[in-house]
């Protein structure tokens, strides 16, 4: 695939002519340290320097609420419609984490029975990504599952090379883009200056907890009864915050809405966390997972060890969302060290 | 939209109530017949009933696929849904989806020995397989049918548990928990009518369904009897939210990562025999 | 689906009552304030007592009668089980009706004390209990916490209550649902609020809205009790701080606690 170059002082240039062709969702500062993915239609609106987002871009492939039949009662029979609504949408400056993260719910939800609401919303999101050329902070654990760098995952992807970008083309309708723009080619410096953004990035990025991460599933699978949960259990505030802010946390709950007609109404599903303590309830009053400790290893397991076995991969991106944003300063570092140390 | 939206896995068919029995205080009996095609189930899958403007439950699907023409479901009053699903009756109609979930493995059952142990409301999921055999009977070596529950009022099916004790081609056993002055038969666990079953331990599927609880000891009881655990087969009660193996709640603490909705609810002993709890 | 009955007739709408008791009838004003939707609200239900909005009096049985305001003396208490004789269902609104709310500061006093300080030496004229919320008093249906209301969890409750439905309150905290409105953290601005510890249901109005949550709506049901000591440390605040603030709505529910009430 082609590498193409566009001048940082035509990046406002870029936004807008992508803006005329889709809506542009780009990281947007909110003061106090933290960002937010937001449409924008400059590039001055834009962080290109930013930590993880509050929410990832998850919300634009599964929206925190969305509606997924419409029903109507007034006849006998009761009738519905399947619903989606899937807006041309192009996403700016995701980060290498996050990439990843997509990458993961992509493959969750191309899994049969496949979720048509998501794939064919996917199906309209416009990815470019972004390159961190030094971690954004001290809670990231990006080189601990290998996502510090590129690995696919975007149409096209940016480079910072100082007065300019570099665009790696991923996807057909990248090219498209790019040279429907008529970005140029990029000559051999630029490739020499990228392969040195890459080879100082070796000593920056360094596995963050001194812990391979295949070894993680089986030092997990030995840890079921550890102390390290029973800690986590007593601090956890079940808020759910660490699973809402995940870019691969992908469980939902559905309920019905009713319109004050009484007759009309919707399907819907949202978000919904297994840190919450009715998550694994059932009706007859069974609790499957009553302690926070429980919940809180359950979590750990779905991110670095069911899906390694099953996917071959880690669902947890190394963004450091969950311990950013924890209350109770439960550190996903700390407590995959703590475990490792037995 | 696309073809894939209009039919996608969240689209419901339509169901009829064509006929429902108030079973007992707790448990209401409903007969549902589908707008075009059959539910085409198989033993031990279950479907997600949908009250429309109320929401939807899993419910396992209690009769067998050889009764054609409509399917039933036994319906406990334990939740939301379920409370008001009580208050249907004949000529509502439902929203389904499914049928979801691994049934009960009837194929390898084949030529061996049956050995089914029901607690409760595990009559239900087990009642559709019971029936299976005695329809397709010449398949199947001995059948022995173990039934427990609380109370006499408690027991369901009453009727066609009556025929299955006459039967000449099916062993037929009940005990109730506690002692009551309207009953003759066995008073005591379940488990305590386990050693008295004739077993060959290598011709034999022990089919056990009944709550959390039970599953321990029988289970326990049927190693006993030395009956291989991949033919010890459980049926497993989670919340199935979607029925996908995707949101969630149903997911069992086990290493193999199941979610109960796709890869149960049946499952042999020896696949779940890690789990941190039935 | 029931098919079989007939949709209801415009004169048979449920009879719906607003009363209100020890509060600012600010909820009431929220209900007023709806707008569109409360025409269509209006068109599923029939009015028949709204201080805010109408003074006729009606005198039947209600099907719906619904409750602002805390309980805080023998009158009001008499004049709320009359009115739960004559509903058949009832609706507590608001965080004075749901939790007690600010009138529970109340019990933070000596009752005669307070009663002194308010009315002076002849307070023993003036009947006064300590505050309670409706479910300490009567049995209650429905609650729509929150001072005041949101109000389309109201209209979400009015519709349940309608249809004969249970309402759950959703048992997480309020950053379950601040975190989903991508909220910057009151904690990360360096001020303390109670989200972590209050039930969600508002959607994070207030911080939506630049302002911390100051628990109007309730404790969760299983607070996270060690967490606290935690998230002081951790951003570095005064314990004081949290309890106090959480006093401020939630001082009735020590009444819940001995069950005397219920």
């Amino acid at each position: 695939m082609n590498y193409h170059i566009l001048k940082k002082s035509e990046l406002d240039w870029f936004i807008k002519k992508l803006s005329r062709k889709m809506k542009v969702c780009a990281p947007v500062a909110k003061g106090h340290g933290s960002f937010a993915f937001k449409e924008v239609k400059s590039a001055g609106e834009i962080a290109l320097s930013y930590i993880p987002t509050i929410l990832p871009p998850k919300k634009y492939f599964m929206p925190p609420r969305e509606k997924l039949l419409d029903f109507d009662l007034s006849g006998g029979k009761p009738s519905d419609t399947a619903y989606l609504e899937a807006v041309k949408t192009a996403l700016f400056g995701v980060h290498t984490c996050d990439l990843a993260g997509i990458q993961c719910l992509n493959m969750v939800f191309a899994e049969r029975p496949r979720d048509y609401n998501y794939l064919l919303r996917k199906e309209s999101i416009f990815i470019i990504g972004l390159e961190c050329n030094a971690y954004c902070d001290g809670y990231a654990s990006c080189a601990l599952v290998g996502n510090h760098n590129p690995n696919g995952g975007y149409d096209l992807f940016f480079t910072d090379l100082g007065d300019r970008f570099i665009l790696h083309v991923g996807t057909q309708k990248g090219e498209e883009l790019a040279e429907g723009l008529g970005l140029a080619r990029a000559v051999p410096a630029d490739m020499v200056a990228l392969a040195g953004v890459r080879e100082t990035k070796k000593a920056v990025f360094r596995n963050e907890i001194g812990v391979g991460l295949r070894n993680l599933p089986g030092i997990l699978a030995g840890s079921v009864d550890s102390e390290v949960w029973k800690d986590l259990g007593e601090r956890c505030v079940s808020c759910g915050n660490c699973t809402n802010v995940c870019p691969t946390c992908y469980c939902f709950d559905m309920a019905d809405t009713i319109n004050l007609d009484m007759k009309t109404g919707s399907r819907n599903r949202s978000w919904d966390s297994c840190q919450f303590e009715s998550f694994a309830a059932v009706a007859g009053g069974e609790n499957f997972r009553a302690e926070r400790a429980e919940r809180q290893r359950h979590r750990f397991y779905r991110k670095f060890k069911y899906p390694l076995n099953k996917f071959y991969r880690s669902f947890c991106t190394g963004c450091g969302r969950c311990t950013r944003t924890c209350m109770a300063k439960i550190s996903l570092k700390d407590t995959l060290k703590a475990l490792a140390a037995g | 939209m696309t073809e894939e939206i209009l039919n996608s896995n969240w689209k419901l068919r339509k169901g009829l109530i064509t006929a429902a029995r108030q079973m007992t205080e707790t448990e209401k009996l409903f007969e549902i017949k589908l707008e075009g095609r059959e539910l085409d189930h198989e033993p031990g899958q279950f479907v997600q009933v949908e009250i429309y403007g109320v929401g939807e439950a899993p419910i396992s699907v209690c009769s067998s696929p050889t009764r054609r023409g409509s399917f039933e479901l036994t319906v406990r009053a334990a939740g939301r849904l379920t409370a008001h699903m009580h208050s249907l009756g004949k000529g509502d109609w439902v929203g389904i989806r499914g049928p979801f979930g691994k049934p009960f493995p009837v194929k390898l059952m084949t030529g061996n020995d049956l050995l089914f142990v029901a607690g409760g409301l595990g009559i239900a999921p087990l009642r559709s397989l019971i029936n299976y055999v005695i329809d397709n009977r010449r398949e199947f070596g001995k059948v022995d049918i173990l039934l427990g529950c609380k109370t006499p009022a408690n027991m369901l099916f009453g009727e066609e548990v009556a025929g299955w004790q006459k039967r000449l081609d099916v062993n037929f056993s009940c005990t109730i928990d506690r002692t009551d002055p309207d009953w003759k038969g066995n008073v005591g666990l379940i488990t305590s009518l386990i050693p008295g079953v004739h077993i060959n331990p290598e011709k034999t599927f022990g089919v056990v369904v009944g709550p959390p609880i039970m599953y321990k000891f029988v289970i326990a009881e049927l190693l006993k009897k030395e009956i291989p655990e991949r033919q010890i087969i459980l049926s497993l009660e989670r919340h199935m939210k979607c029925g996908m193996g995707k949101c969630g709640h149903c997911q069992i603490d086990h290493p193999k990562n199941y979610y109960c909705c796709k890869d149960g609810p049946t499952f042999t002993y020896e696949e779940v025999k890690a789990a941190k709890r039935f | 689906m029931k098919t079989e009955k007939e949709p209801a007739k415009a004169s048979a709408k449920p009879k719906v009552a607003f009363f209100d008791f020890a509060c600012c009838e600010g909820c009431q004003l929220q209900v007023a304030n709806i707008g569109e939707a409360l025409l269509d609200v209006l068109g599923a239900i029939d009015v028949v007592e709204f201080r805010e909005v109408m003074s006729e009096k009606y005198d039947k049985a209600y099907d719906i009668a619904i409750i602002e305001g805390s309980i805080t003396d023998f009158h009001a208490e008499e004049r709320l089980k009359a009115i739960r004789a004559r509903s058949k269902v009832l609706i507590a609104y608001g965080a004075c009706a749901a939790i007690g709310g600010v009138n529970g500061m109340k019990n933070s006093f000596d009752l005669d004390e307070i009663r002194a300080s308010v009315y002076g030496s002849d307070y023993h004229l003036f009947d006064s209990t300590p505050t309670r919320p409706v479910h300490q008093v009567v049995k209650v249906d429905y609650t729509v916490n929150g001072c005041p209301i949101y109000p389309p969890e109201l209209i979400e409750v009015l519709k349940h209550a309608l249809r004969g439905l249970p309402y759950t309150v959703p048992d997480k905290p309020v950053c379950s649902e601040c975190k989903l409105n991508e909220n910057v953290c009151m904690y990360e601005r360096g001020v303390s609020c109670l989200g972590p510890w209050t039930k969600a249901g508002c959607n994070s109005w207030c911080v939506n809205n630049g302002n911390i949550c100051y628990g109007c709506r309730g404790e969760v049901k299983n607070p996270a009790k060690a967490a606290a000591s935690d998230i002081i440390s951790k951003y570095n605040l005064k314990p004081e701080l949290i309890k106090g603030k959480f006093d401020m709505y939630n001082k009735c529910k020590e009444g819940d606690n001995n069950g005397d009430h219920k």
